[in-house]
């Protein structure tokens, strides 16, 4: 199956890419973007976590055919040039990564998240990330920054 | 100055970014795959392995047996157990275990190779409890190994504790269990390995890059210079990655096929390949007198050690060390056990059998707290050790002893909790407390760290450290004591860690020691940097007197002149050496009477007390934990922000062995049915650091890892008693148990 989608902003081509294979296989075996990550590959850690056309969604249970035509963000695409996302700061000065495995997805299941709701109760934060595992934090930090992260991006960051 | 200020950690940047490669992403095109053949029976003597069928697929290059390894099949950490084979030689111990490893050119050709190789086996009749393997004609596990099922046993014995028991205004008794449990790190195992210049090059998450080194070459039979390893970025450890996992089959198909070859395990591989927490069972017996204060203790511990040794001695030893709390009990009569079983392996999981201890402990406070009419608190600060007493085996604390202050921190917020506390209709909410202390670094053995520090004559520093950063902190720690010995800002310091090529050997990142040894090790470096340096400013201005120090990050002499420290690096490279400077550290420590466990098993010692407010749905048995306060006496937080993510990481951890987690092979083997909390779960955490200084340590640092989780489970535990009006003695309190005991049900079953 030849295979088009939008990654990152970028078109991209794929030929031959098997009807089973996973977005996930797709993102990390053929484009070599491995800052999405594989914990459990089925759909209980989040690790995997990219955005499919601006909706955070499990790569490991989503088919690459089913990102045809789409776009596809992942964790590489979030930065604009040297200047990290609001999110991603926020993640780095609040202390919410430790190991760091499962930060991509958190990040991006937090976008979808602000993207919907620029306002988020602690409740609210704490329903959408649901999904996403963290062995290391304890979600306190992450918490914290998802908080944080919601401010800059209402009122600006300093 | 960066001590005592939170930093932003190492590595930070790149882990938002995407960029960080973890162990798991190391394959590279071109890479052969490989997939191991796991026995689904066990015990059972292996007939025939036919890898026919397998080399019949296309793209399965290789199937190796453990007739294709050149050395030592049998690995571990602690070198009187070493029992550990990584590829089933005659007997399967445990489900699970490895009979056979296929290469091929892709992972699904692996896969399907691992399929397809038939093993034939005749089963053999297995134990799994571990009191049935300490029974005479218990099936063996290990039967050519003297001394049976019996692992080990430790006892400590101080005074005479049947005598004060008898004598005990007040004497409490009751038996405590607890559950296997997985790591649950995020980032699965995962490796890679070549073959350069007639070594091996072994590239994997670990939390030991050294000690893989040296088991990789004994089972490769060849000098340890032939091996090289590096330690990859690694997601998380938490013990899982202390044993050598899938690094003994990177090495054994890189060896024979001269080719690179990566390896991964899935989740399930994960839960049924790699370690697991020992499940304890615990009789405690505690006595007190009319005041309150404790008089002695018997206790007998039992620990399922599963097939293999793995780390089940130091667990071992250290339930016994720890089984008389935090508190100066003066008689004590502690016999632990641990005895192999059939089961899967259990080894080395944050805190080595503390965790499970301290449920037993404070259990026991709680009953005598009952018994006496006393509050929970007040009892455990009266019985809490003090600067210049003894613990339980007779080892003096000279200083570092901030429990009191943990119960004095903890105390307005325990008692808000309680007055806050409400029931209703359908719930009931209790808050419940628990104390820890915790032994830093190996129990009653030498376990050095070392290090170095260079000067380089661009003016950067260099740290080289062998200490594996699994995200707990410990490249932002050391950079930070080493910037500050050298007075430099921490920007200025570089870091080389976990190849063993290098760096040298710092110990394994477990213990909760990294801070505490490898901290000493690197002020040692910068102490002989400093010394070096000096020296050679001495000789390079001609004057062999010349009184000078290192301050601010320059040379400083007495008459006022200021040297920069590259300019003598560049003074030494001209002579062909280098501005470096080497040091070692080895906490002081002395082994344990082999029958009385009398001795100073650590030179140093952590201390914490936890709180926690639960609610206890009555008609589901649901709890939640609303709130959980952690007052942590480290010593000295280099990090704080550090010290705080690693006392909410270890609550949390600690919530899931206290209401959800339970390892049974073949049904909870992944994450869809083995559950660790969420952020639904997790609680709001108070993290309060308390800063008792221990003289022995870098800036008077101790260690946190382990200790945050330690009085989670026992704090949890006590709570929802107190919800449900009766002592939660088993953990997980999984809802049947909650349920059980809101109707009062007769016994509450145990593990």
């Amino acid at each position: 199956m030849d295979l088009c989608l939008t990654v990152n902003g970028q078109p991209i081509s794929l030929a031959e890419v098997p009807g089973e294979a996973s977005l996930l296989e797709v993102l990390r075996g053929r484009l070599g973007l491995l800052g999405t990550k594989e914990g459990c590959g089925v759909g209980e850690c989040g690790a995997c976590t990219v955005l499919l056309d601006g909706r955070a969604l499990n790569s490991c249970l989503t088919a690459a055919w089913q990102a045809a035509g789409r776009q596809v963000t992942t964790i590489e695409g979030l930065a604009q040039g040297g200047h990290l996302h609001p999110l991603q700061r926020a993640f780095v000065e609040t202390g919410a990564v430790q190991c760091g495995f499962c930060t991509p997805g958190m990040i991006l299941a937090a976008w979808d998240l602000l993207q919907r709701n620029d306002h988020p109760s602690d409740q609210e934060i704490k329903q959408a990330l649901a999904g996403n595992l963290c062995r290391c934090t304890g979600y306190h930090d992450i918490l914290r920054a998802v908080r944080r992260a919601a401010r800059w991006l209402r009122e600006g960051a300093p | 100055m960066s001590l005592g200020r939170s930093m932003i950690r190492v590595g930070a940047e790149e882990r938002v970014r995407g960029r960080t490669i973890f162990g798991y992403d190391l394959e590279r095109p071109g890479d052969l795959h490989l997939a191991a053949v796991r026995a689904d029976q066990a015990p059972a003597r292996i007939l025939a392995i036919d890898p026919g069928p397998a080399l019949a697929l296309p793209g399965v290059l290789r199937v190796f047996t453990a007739a294709d390894i050149p050395g030592e099949n049998r690995l571990g950490i602690i070198a009187s157990t070493r029992d550990h084979e990584f590829l089933a030689q005659e007997l399967v111990r445990q489900e699970g275990q490895a009979v056979a490893v296929v290469a091929a050119r892709t992972l699904a050709q692996a896969q399907a190779g691992a399929r397809a190789v038939v093993v034939r086996y005749q089963p053999l009749p297995g134990v799994f409890d571990p009191a049935q393997a300490l029974r005479e004609g218990a099936p063996l596990v290990h039967p050519e190994r003297p001394g049976g099922n019996l692992l080990h046993e430790r006892r400590i014995l101080r005074g005479d504790a049947e005598a004060a028991l008898r004598d005990s205004a007040v004497v409490v008794e009751a038996t405590y269990t607890t559950s296997p449990l997985e790591h649950c790190a995020l980032e699965l195992e995962g490796g890679r390995a070549e073959y350069v210049d007639g070594r091996v090059v072994v590239a994997a998450c670990t939390q030991n890059p050294h000690y893989d080194r040296q088991d990789l070459s004994r089972f490769l039979g060849v000098e340890p210079e032939r091996v090289r390893v590096i330690q990859a970025e690694t997601g998380g450890g938490f013990g899982g990655k202390l044993d050598l996992s899938l690094q003994p089959f990177l090495a054994l198909a890189a060896w024979h096929l001269k080719r690179p070859v990566c390896m991964r395990y899935t989740r399930e591989e994960s839960f049924r390949a790699t370690s697991k927490r020992h499940p304890l069972v615990m009789h405690f017996i505690t006595g007190a007198d009319e005041q309150g204060r404790l008089t002695g203790l018997q206790a007998r511990i039992l620990c399922d050690t599963g097939a293999f040794a793995s780390y089940g001695l130091a667990v071992n030893m250290r339930a016994a060390v720890h089984a008389s709390g935090p508190y100066l009990v003066p008689h004590l009569d502690v016999v632990s056990r641990a005895a192999y079983t059939n089961n899967p392996f259990t080894g080395a999981m944050r805190g080595f059998g503390v965790p499970q201890i301290a449920l037993a402990h404070e259990g026991q406070m709680d009953a005598l707290a009952l018994a006496l009419g006393r509050d929970p608190l007040d009892l455990r600060l009266q019985n809490a050790l003090r600067n210049g007493q003894a613990t339980g085996t007779g080892q003096v604390l000279r200083s570092g002893v901030g429990l009191a202050r943990c119960l004095e921190r903890l105390r307005p917020i325990y008692r808000r909790w309680q007055a806050r506390a409400a029931s209703g209709e359908d719930f009931r909410e209790g808050v419940g407390l628990a104390a820890m202390f915790y032994g830093i670094g190996n129990t009653g053995v030498s376990n050095p760290s070392t290090a170095q520090l260079e000067w380089g004559a661009d003016g950067r520093v260099t740290l080289f450290t062998g200490a594996a950063e699994i995200g707990q902190g410990s490249d932002t720690v050391l950079r930070q004591l080493a910037a500050t010995r050298l007075g430099i800002p921490v920007e200025e310091i570089d870091l080389c860690r976990g190849d063993t090529d290098r760096t040298t050997n710092a110990g394994a990142t477990s213990a909760s020691r990294q801070t505490y040894i490898s901290g000493n090790a690197v002020l040692a470096a910068a102490d002989n940097l400093e010394m070096q340096l000096v020296q050679a400013a001495r000789q390079m201005l001609g004057q062999h007197h010349l009184e000078l120090e290192l301050r601010g990050g320059r040379l400083a002499a007495l008459d006022g002149r200021r040297l920069e420290p590259a300019q003598v690096a560049r003074y030494l490279a001209g002579q062909g050496q280098r501005a470096r400077g080497a040091g070692r550290f080895d906490p002081n420590f002395s082994g344990l009477d082999p029958d009385t466990g009398q001795g100073r098993p650590y030179a140093a010692y952590a201390f914490a007390a936890q709180c926690a407010w639960v609610r206890v749905d009555t008609d589901s048995g649901l709890v939640r934990v609303k709130e959980v306060a952690a007052a942590h006496d480290v010593g000295r937080a280099i990090n704080p922000r550090g010290v705080m993510g690693q006392i909410c990481g270890g609550v949390a951890m600690g919530l899931g062995m206290a209401l959800m987690e339970q390892f049974r092979f073949g049904q909870t083997d992944n994450l869809h049915r083995y559950h660790i909390p969420t952020f639904l779960d997790a609680p709001r955490i108070t993290p309060l650091i308390v800063e008792e200084a221990e003289e022995t340590g870098p800036y008077g640092a101790k260690g946190v890892g382990e200790p945050a989780l330690i009085p989670t489970a026992p704090a949890v535990a006590a709570a929802v008693g107190r919800a449900v009006g009766r002592p939660l003695r088993h953990l997980p309190i999984s809802l049947e148990r909650v349920m059980a005991a809101l109707t009062h049900e007769e016994a509450e079953h145990a593990n």
